[in-house]
């Protein structure tokens, strides 16, 4: 079995996940090459061939070229599989792969089954196992589910990879970095996160309530700041800080794998969410199987007595 | 100018349980909403519609209870709604679902040219965000994902901004039409319909198409057509963490073992 690795470079650096698609590819007992669109200056440390396409020519992220030099390395290698990381970059780009080579795709894999992948389902309260019927698929891995054994080591054979003149027709513009301001939530010793099941804006200074009773800070999930109940700078998880406190209490939050990955090293964790089989149970040391709204406030009456 | 979203009808995965002995899906009595986020594409379409005066469709693949989705679309205001349903769809994987919905839309270009269809980022079901991808490379639309905000849209130039939200960053592309956008959440906030047109739409139908009208091979479609397949659903295994009293029952009772919990390991400062 042969894979395909498609590294992945963004603003100049080389991402870390990269070496995720070399531990996944090493679980499944497959060789491999790997492409980057990248520079020079950053290889990754990799054994093996790496087919490099020269970021500052073909962009960063240039869909149609990106999409062309996979295809390249596709015909030289004639991989059994092509696997990204399910990042933006592999999102935009795996599909496009996938339709142009008529090949099955899996989408954000988290682990290995005899041969098939498993997959999340709805809000990870189920897994599915999904086997490709096709000779070559496209997989995309979730970040953090195949984490390299040790440190990274290698030094790859580079073949230039080059396009002949397909213009893009997607022009970049420019970029807009997230708002960054606000509280460090890295050194609070007890942090209080909202979740999408605190239901509303109005609810959150409940919330903030008992996070001042504990003497901590307000946390909150990305679903909250994205609908602008609390500001960025509050946001846990791999798009927002990641934290290490005493006491991490998480209201009303599932415990998605991007949550999961900014609070995991609190030392104790105590849930409460109205759904006794929400993942977030699976890392909580205590879970309390109640509506926020009703138990917040009473749990947050005894803290403060 | 058509714009065309596409809609697809999922089970509320937030009310899905685990049947405890056979370890899969409890599917009775779950409700049916729109996906979430292809509520999102609608509202788009519709605000496409009252700025610029585009007609609307709105396109569903599903079983013929989807057309219960559809009907919730023309009240909302588009002005036509197309199920394809037919046996020989089911079983579909990404590949043949886009397979079938690009070929719809090819159809609908034929009586009115399409500018811009969009779609959802992922779906909560099915979560494998690869059915827009899928249509825009088939049909060789420029394929824009993860869009948060339309900037601008130049109807004569045939040229659209949009920003797409990445990690930790948005990036601003321009782009020619005809184009397929996938949309986030916080491009805008879907719209309620109206009693008005809750009573207009009554009378509005959805017009249903199977494989008789779109003649595909049916190599390319439904199980036949799909390269992957689902051979289990299961609840993953996992250590859970304690539960602490009866909360739902009894909060003051369960704020009371908390406390304690909390004032055994000196987490507690009171
Ligand atoms: C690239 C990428 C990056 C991401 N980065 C982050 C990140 O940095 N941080 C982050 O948090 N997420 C991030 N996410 C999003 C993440 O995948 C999840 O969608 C998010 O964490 C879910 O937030 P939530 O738990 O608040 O909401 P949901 O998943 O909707 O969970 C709500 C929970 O509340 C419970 N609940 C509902 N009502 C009540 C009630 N009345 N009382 C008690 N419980 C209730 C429900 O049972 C459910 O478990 C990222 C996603 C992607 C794709
Ligand atoms: C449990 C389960 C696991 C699956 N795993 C895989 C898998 O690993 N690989 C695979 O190829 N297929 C898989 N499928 C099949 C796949 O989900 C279906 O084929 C589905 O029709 C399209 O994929 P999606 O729901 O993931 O849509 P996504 O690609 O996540 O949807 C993106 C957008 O496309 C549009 N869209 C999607 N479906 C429709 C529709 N029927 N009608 C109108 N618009 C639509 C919507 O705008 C939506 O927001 C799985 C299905 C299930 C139920």
């Amino acid at each position: 079995m042969k894979a395909l690795l498609i590294g992945e470079y963004r603003q100049g650096k080389l991402l870390d996940t990269t070496y995720e698609l070399k531990a996944f590819a090493d679980r499944l007992g497959a060789d491999s090459v790997m492409l980057l669109v990248g520079s020079d200056s950053e290889l990754p440390k990799y054994d093996g061939t790496l087919y490099l396409a020269d970021a500052a020519k073909y962009g960063e992220y240039n869909p149609d070229q990106h999409k062309q030099l996979v295809l390249q390395a596709v015909e030289k290698e004639n991989p059994d599989c092509i696997v990204f990381v399910h990042s933006s970059y592999g999102w935009d780009l795996a599909p496009r792969v996938a339709v142009a080579l008529k090949a099955g795709q899996v989408s954000e894999i988290v682990a290995l089954n005899e041969g098939a992948y498993e997959v999340n389902a709805c809000n990870a309260k189920l897994r599915r196992t999904v086997t490709p019927k096709s000779g070559r698929c496209v997989l995309t891995i979730q970040a953090g589910a195949f984490t390299p054994s040790g440190e990274p080591q290698g030094t790859p054979q580079p073949e230039r990879l080059e396009l002949s003149g397909t213009a893009s027709a997607i022009e970049f513009v420019g970029y807009e970095a997230a708002e960054q301001k606000g509280v460090d939530l890295s050194k609070a010793e007890v942090i209080v996160s909202a979740g999408r099941g605190v239901g509303k804006k109005d609810n959150v200074p409940v919330i903030a309530a008992l996070a001042s009773a504990l003497g901590g800070e307000l946390g909150a999930s990305r679903p909250v700041v994205d609908a602008g109940w609390v500001d960025h700078s509050h946001q846990v998880g791999t798009t927002g800080q990641t934290v290490s406190p005493k006491l991490y209490v998480a209201c009303g939050i599932s415990g998605a794998i991007q949550h999961l990955a900014g609070m995991k090293k609190a030392d104790f964790i105590v849930a409460i969410n109205k759904d006794k089989d929400a993942p977030i149970g699976e890392i909580a040391d205590v879970l309390v199987v109640a509506d926020v709204m009703q138990f917040v406030p009473a749990f947050t009456a005894k803290c403060a007595r | 100018m058509l714009v065309v979203a596409c809609i697809k009808q999922v089970p509320d995965t937030t009310q899905v349980q685990i049947d405890p002995v056979t370890n899969t899906l409890v599917r009775e009595g779950i409700p049916f909403i729109v996906n979430p986020y292809d509520a999102h594409a609608l509202e788009e379409a519709l605000r496409l519609k009252d700025r610029f005066g585009f007609r609307v469709a709105a396109l569903s693949m599903g079983p013929p209870n989807a057309e219960a989705t559809l009907k919730k679309a023309l009240a909302l205001g588009v002005d036509e709604a197309i199920l394809l349903s037919d046996r020989v769809f089911g079983g579909a994987d990404t590949l043949a679902t886009s397979r079938v919905l690009s070929e719809a839309i090819g159809r609908l270009n034929l009586r009115e040219k399409v500018g811009i269809v969009i779609c959802g980022k992922q779906t909560i079901d099915g979560d494998t965000a690869q059915v827009g991808p899928g249509i825009a490379t088939r049909l060789g639309y420029t394929q824009l994902t993860l869009v948060d905000r339309i900037e601008k849209l130049d109807p004569l130039l045939g040229r659209i901004t949009v920003r797409r939200k990445l990690e930790g960053r948005h990036e601003t592309v321009e782009a020619p039409l005809p184009v397929l956008l996938t949309v986030v959440r916080e491009l805008n906030r879907p719209r309620y319909p109206t009693v008005p047109m809750r009573l207009e739409s009554a009378e509005a139908t959805v017009q249903v198409w199977s494989n008789r009208e779109l003649q595909l091979d049916q190599e390319g479609i439904g199980l036949k057509g799909s390269p992957t397949w689902v051979s289990r659903i299961f609840s993953p295994e996992r250590q859970k963490g304690e539960i602490v009293g009866d909360g739902a029952a009894d909060p003051a009772g369960a704020a009371d073992l908390l406390v304690d919990k909390l004032l055994s390991r000196d987490l507690l400062v009171v």
